[in-house]
C-alpha cells in the first residue's frame, strides 16, 4: 500500500507547467549572470516547454486510435 | 603553444585571486550535493542557493507527493540487463537530489509503483530533481574554481 492516503493527482497540463516553471527557474540561473538576462532565458525555456509539450501531445493524439 | 587545458581547481583559485585550502571545490560540491543550494550558500551566493533550493525541492516534494517510485539497491534482480540498467541509471539520477531521496527514502516514500499517470510523473519530477541539483553542483564547483562568478 502506498504511503500516502490520496496522491497528488494533477493534469497533465498541470504537471507539465509545474515541469517547465521549476526546470526553467534552474536552467536560467545557471546559464545567465544578470537578473535581465536570466529572465529573458527563463521565459524563453518555460514558453518552449510548454509550447513543444503541447504539439507533442498533439502528435500522439493522431496515433493514438 | 598555449596551454588551454582546464586549470586544476587550485591552480584556478589562485587566478582568480582566491586561497583557501585545494580542497574547497569538492568541498562545496559535496555540500550542493547534499543540500540543493548549500554549495552556493557556503559561497555567499545567497539569490541562487534559494532558487535553486526551492526549484529542486519543489520537485522533489511534488514527486514525492504524486508517488514518485525511488529507485535504490538491489538494482532489477531478476528481471534482465536491460531492465537493471535503467533501475542503475534511475537509481544515479535520484541519488542526484542527495538528501532529499534519503529522507524520502527513510520516511517510507517512494517503495512502491503507482500504477497510474501520476504515480509515473512523480517519478519522473523526482529523476529530474535529482539531475537538476547535479547540474547546480556543477555550478557551485565552477564557482569555488573560479570559472564563474
Amino acid at each position: 500500500m502506498h504511503l500516502l492516503a490520496q496522491p497528488l493527482v494533477l493534469s497533465h497540463f498541470q504537471a507539465l507547467a509545474l515541469f517547465a516553471f521549476f526546470t526553467s527557474a534552474v536552467f536560467a540561473v545557471i546559464s545567465h549572470r544578470t537578473w535581465r538576462e536570466r529572465a529573458k532565458e527563463f521565459l524563453w525555456t518555460f514558453l518552449l516547454f510548454v509550447v513543444i509539450g503541447v504539439g507533442l501531445g498533439w502528435v500522439m493524439y493522431l496515433f493514438s486510435r | 603553444m598555449t596551454n588551454t587545458a582546464t586549470p586544476r581547481p587550485a591552480e584556478a583559485q589562485r587566478r582568480a585571486g582566491r586561497t583557501g585550502p585545494a580542497a574547497w571545490p569538492y568541498v562545496v560540491g559535496f555540500l550542493g550535493w547534499l543540500l540543493p543550494g548549500l554549495g552556493h550558500l557556503v559561497q555567499r551566493k545567497y539569490d541562487r542557493a534559494g532558487i535553486f533550493f526551492v526549484s529542486v525541492a519543489a520537485m522533489a516534494g511534488l514527486g514525492i507527493a504524486m508517488g514518485a517510485k525511488l529507485y535504490v539497491l538491489p538494482f532489477g534482480e531478476g528481471q534482465g540487463m536491460f531492465v537493471g540498467l535503467l533501475h542503475v541509471l534511475a537509481f544515479l539520477g535520484d541519488l542526484g537530489a542527495g538528501l532529499l531521496f534519503f529522507l524520502g527514502w527513510m520516511a517510507g516514500f517512494g517503495r512502491d509503483y503507482l500504477a497510474r499517470a501520476s504515480g509515473d510523473y512523480g517519478t519522473v519530477f523526482f529523476l529530474c530533481a535529482g539531475l537538476l541539483n547535479l547540474l547546480t553542483v556543477l555550478d557551485a564547483y565552477d564557482i569555488a574554481v573560479g570559472k564563474k562568478d
